[in-house]
Order: structure tokens, then sequence, then C-alpha cells
């Protein structure tokens, strides 16, 4: 399986895994039930991770279709894909790869609160049902183009444009030809990257019965901050990729990254749902939390390796 | 020098920006915790 594949195996998941998603939210805010809104809240967490390879697989296939000469440069060749095309499909992803990051935050903070106050504030409801239903729009959008990439025979005479324009490459050209924008995106990435791994650190030391004088309690409400530093990551890591996605798309560190970064991520979803938060000073966590807790800090330091792997492996920098 | 400068004002912002984004959903906790009595 080639990272082609790969794409056309994703790209379902924040188009028709998310419309599922946002029908359940909409129901279960409605409805009033909480077991809908939670549930939805984690289908929108785990579809905001999911959506970032599917966005970087569709760079790699880019490349994949170039290399077997199947993409033209000219405006309207016959039979052919023009490039013209793709990055219309990457500005309108771009876009709605950035909306599904802020939903997938704003979901996951809501999770937090759910579990901290046993209820979704009317507010953050309202915004989520706006924001999911915006980046859904997105989504389709970028489907809707994504779809003609791979199916000619949907292809009209004209070709399509949205709103977004070629926006992934505009983006990725201004952080790759203006001299600041790389170095302070990378000193961010580490000022991210020191919030999320300090505050996950010291959580899951205190899983593994250190410090047990400290209230799981508090230590939840640092949470957030990890949440500020991932995301500050996010953000800074998709505009390096978009500047420069070809030292990226054959790189397996980058991958292994990609990877990680998802176990990871689905281990933080964990720990939003365990039940050790309501320990006393003094308790020890449960067997199961102590064994996230050690597959946390794997993960973690996991995405660190591969990270600083990247210019050592493949082909990047 | 300009380069440093201006990489040093963004970085800050940022950061800035970040924190307050932090210490708003820290107060909002805490106003939760004292309204349940916890």
């Amino acid at each position: 399986m080639d990272p082609t594949h790969l794409h056309l195996l994703l790209n379902h998941v924040p188009t028709v895994g998310f419309g599922i998603g946002v029908a359940l939210f909409v129901i279960g805010m409605f409805g009033r039930s909480d077991d809908l809104k939670q549930a939805s809240l984690v289908i929108f967490v785990g579809v905001a991770l999911v959506t970032i390879p599917t966005y970087v697989t569709g760079n790699a296939a880019q490349v994949h279709l170039q290399e077997r000469g199947e993409v033209s440069d000219a405006t309207n060749p016959e039979g052919m894909v023009t490039l013209s095309l793709i990055e219309t499909h990457e500005g309108a992803a771009f876009l709605a790869l950035a909306f599904m990051e802020v939903t997938g935050a704003l979901a996951w903070l809501a999770l937090w609160q759910f579990r901290r106050t046993m209820k979704l504030s009317p507010g953050m409801g309202g915004t989520l049902i706006v924001l999911s239903l915006a980046t859904l729009g997105l989504m389709a959008q970028a489907a809707n183009v994504g779809g003609m990439i791979n199916h000619p025979e949907i292809r009209g005479a004209e070709e399509m444009t949205t709103f977004a324009g070629h926006f992934g490459r505009v983006a990725g050209d201004y952080v790759r030809d203006t001299p600041w924008t790389w170095i302070a995106a990378e000193t961010i990435h580490f000022v991210g990257l020191s919030m999320l791994v300090g505050v996950i650190l010291l959580i899951d030391l205190r899983m593994l019965g250190f410090m047990k004088q400290v209230s799981f309690a508090a230590l939840d409400r640092l949470l957030p901050w990890a949440m500020l530093g991932f995301a500050m990551n996010t953000f800074t890591g998709m505009l390096f990729f978009a500047a420069a996605y070809g030292q990226y798309v054959n790189n397996p560190a980058f991958f292994w990254k990609l990877v990680f970064v998802l176990l990871a991520g689905a281990n933080t979803l964990y720990f939003t749902f365990d039940r050790t938060w309501a320990l006393e000073p003094g308790r020890d966590a449960p067997m199961l939390s102590k064994a996230a807790a050690v597959g946390a800090m794997f993960f973690w330091v996991g995405v660190m390796y591969w990270g600083s792997m990247l210019p050592f492996i493949g082909n990047a920098f | 020098m300009q380069l440093a400068m201006t990489v040093f004002s963004v970085v800050l912002g940022v950061t800035l920006v970040v924190a307050v984004l932090g210490i708003l959903i820290d107060r909002n906790a805490a106003s939760h915790e004292r309204k349940e009595g916890r």
C-alpha cells in the first residue's frame, strides 16, 4: 500500500465519518442526550486526528502522480488531471483542515469540561454546532474537487474552482519564501512541545505512583495547557508541511512520527474518560491507568524521536 | 538584527495569546469548582 492508496482510504473519514459525528451531535443537543453528545465529541476529536494523515497523504499522492507523468501543466489537457485542479483541491483541503483542527480542539475541551461538570455549556454546544457544520461544508467542498481528480467522468468542461483558491500553495509558498516564518514557527513548535510534554510527563509520573500527595484533580487542571501546546504544534507542523511537502512525503521518519502522534492522541482520549481523576491524594492509580501512562510516555518520546530524525532519515532538509 | 526582532516579536505575541487562552480556560474551570463547592 502506497500513500495514494492510504489517501483514497482515509479521505472518507473527514467527510462521511465527520458527517455521522455532526448528525449525532445535533440529535444529542436537541434530544438532550448526554451520551450522544459525548460520543459525537469523541468522533470529532478522532476525526480531527485522522484528518492530519489524510491531508499529508494527499500531497504524497500528488507527487506519486507527477512522478508517473499523469499531471499536466496545460490548462485543458485531454484526459489528464491538471496541476491547477490538484492545487484547488489542496487549497480547499487546507482551509477545511484548519477548521477541522479547531473543531477537534474545542470538542476535546468540551469533553474535558463534561467530565468535570457533567454537562455541556450552551455556549460551547452552540459554538460546536456552528463550527462543525462549517467544517462539514468546507470538507464536502474539498472532497468534491478531490473526486474530480480521481474520476475524469465527473469533470466538467470548465475547471472547478472554489473560494479558497490555491490557499494551501499560497500559504506554503509564503512560509517557504519569507525568512522569518519558518524560524518563528520552529520556535513556537518547541514552546508547544515543552508545554505538551511537560504536563503529560507530570501526569504520567503521578499515575505511576510518584508525588502521591498531589491530587489527580489538581493535575487535571493542567490538561488544557497540554492541549494548547498540541494545538500550537499541529498548526506550526502543518505550516512546515505546506511549505516543503516534498521533504516529508517520501520520508519514513515523517510517517512514523504521524503514527506516533495518532497513538499518543488516542492515548490522551483514553485519559479523558479515565476514572483515576476522581481519586483522592495519596491513592494509587489502577493498573490500567498505569499501563496507559507508560504508553503515553513511550508514544510522546516516539513523536519527539521521529521528529528529530527527520533530517537524518529520508530526504528532509 | 531585523530578522531576530521579527521572530522574537511573533513568538512573544503567539505565546502571550496562548497564555491568555490558558488563563481564561483555567479561570472558567475554577469558577465551576467554586459553584460546586469542590
